[in-house]
């Protein structure tokens, strides 16, 4: 059942139909700010203590390693 | 003739000026798989994160003070040739102060048993990644990584693929990554601790992203990650009342966690700003299941500074073989009083300050996080009086080279 929530949910978000863009349409959306992340180092160090203080860690990236237990 | 001539100029100035608009950092991380660094960068950042004293009516022994946290971390991106960058994270992180022991059944609730303040540790990490582009659309990325602690080491390796169907607007990403940990706690003379352990971690994601607009782009991400080995913490105890003992921290050698991603970014010219809305769902065969919300604005201002406040909300249910203590032994033997694995909610603030020099770029940025019961969407019976409180103060520069 939850398998077939996230691919329905995968399946709606691929079938939007948009036009493509031309480039010079892409000026907001290749700002700084609009990047997933930002800052990169602000979100690996954010990711490390949200891991070491909370039960659940993960998300669209393969992670890194250590423990941080205490 | 004339007219193919104008139209392959055309075309090619549009290749260009896409090409370029891919170079701009953001819509590489964000829209579109597939260009390079366009230059060297250099970016550092300082952390001090403090925990705040557990309150003394919440404590039975052992020390209020608990867990202070300096880091520093360097990251170098570079490109490499005309078609690969390579990026480099080191991180660097001393710790001190106490955690908690186990809980104690009090006459007014559970209470607290921390550790000495003794604890010392220092972290080292580094991970280094190189990316190829194979064309404007496809490019693939290998990551390795190495983690040491004073009683912990971990390697880990990943890789990465994205493809991007321009006509739809749309970027495929998918990841499968691994890690070997193990781990020699420190004191193994203890009673109930271990002298070393293993465990790894296998994760796999794969993630849609789409343009829907000139100004709004969206993603979802589903991700798998196995844990087997010793999942246990070797540092922490369990009260049994039938006992009037502890015994060992003890938990499942495997668990299974499933993770679902949402995320969208939408900037509002008006405004001059862009917000960020995430929402994370996680779930694992714990019986541990959580929601995450992020909500950011990032309000550019005028002479090149930008303020960012933001908001996260977190909440998740307990550990199935969690409890504050025991009063006898479960019947599979397992038993955790981590306050890690109990049902609790937080709330975090955060507020950013951002300046553009040119070559350069300088943040502070601070956070307040606070976790209590009351703050998890469900109803909670007995609060664990080790649930943490934070700040962390961050400077960070970004020097491009």
């Amino acid at each position: 059942m939850k398998l077939l929530l996230i691919v329905t949910a995968l399946a709606l978000l691929s079938a939007c139909a948009v036009e493509p863009l031309q480039a010079w349409e892409r000026g907001h959306l290749a700002r700084p700010e609009m990047a997933w992340e930002p800052d990169s180092l602000r979100a690996s160090q954010r990711d490390h203590v949200y891991f070491s203080k909370e039960a659940s860690s993960g998300g669209a990236s393969v992670g890194g390693g250590g423990c941080g237990c205490n | 003739m004339k007219q193919n001539e104008r139209r392959n100029h055309a075309s090619s100035t549009l290749l260009a000026l896409s090409a370029a608009a891919l170079a701009i950092p953001g819509i590489v991380s964000s829209v579109h798989a597939a260009a390079p660094a366009a230059e060297a960068e250099l970016a550092y950042k300082a952390s001090a994160y403090r925990e705040a004293d557990i309150d003394r009516s919440k404590l039975a022994a052992g020390s209020a003070a608990r867990y202070d946290i300096d880091t520093h971390q360097l990251r170098f991106v570079s490109p490499l040739g005309r078609a690969s960058d390579v990026a480099v994270d080191l991180s660097y992180e001393t710790m001190s102060g106490a955690s908690p022991w186990f809980i104690m059944p009090g006459s007014n609730g559970p209470v607290q048993v921390m550790s000495g303040a003794s604890i010392e540790e220092e972290r080292k990490d580094i991970q280094a990644s190189v990316a190829h582009y194979f064309s404007t659309q496809s490019s693939a990325k290998v990551l390795l990584g190495f983690s040491t602690e004073n009683d912990y080491r971990a390697v880990n390796v990943g890789l990465e693929a994205s493809h991007e169907i321009p006509e739809r607007e749309l970027t495929l990403s998918a990841g499968f990554g691994y890690s070997d940990d193990e781990i020699e706690p420190t004191d193994p003379q203890m009673p109930d601790r271990i002298d070393s352990a293993t465990r790894d971690s296998t994760t796999a994601y794969i993630g849609v992203a789409q343009v829907l607009s000139a100004r709004t782009v969206v993603q979802g991400s589903i991700s798998i990650v196995s844990n087997q080995g010793y999942l246990s913490d070797p540092y922490k105890k369990v009260w049994r009342d039938d006992l009037s003992d502890t015994v060992a921290d003890s938990r499942p050698n495997e668990r299974l966690q499933t993770v679902l991603g949402a995320r969208l970014r939408h900037f509002v010219p008006n405004l001059n700003g862009a917000l960020h809305l995430d929402y994370r769902f996680f779930d694992d065969d714990w019986d541990i299941s959580s929601h995450t919300v992020n909500l950011a604005w990032y309000q550019n201002l005028p002479h090149d500074w930008q303020l960012t406040p933001s908001l996260r909300y977190y909440s998740q249910s307990q550990a199935y073989f969690y409890g504050p203590f025991f009063y006898s032994g479960r019947n599979d033997g397992y038993a955790s009083s981590d306050y890690r694995l109990s049902p609790y909610g937080a709330l975090s603030f955060r507020l950013r300050l951002e300046r553009n020099w040119g070559q350069f770029s300088t943040n502070l940025e601070w956070e307040s996080y606070r976790a209590a019961a009351s703050l998890a969407l469900d109803d909670v019976q007995l609060e664990n009086p080790g649930l943490v409180e934070f700040d962390i103060l961050s400077f960070g520069l970004q020097l491009h080279l």
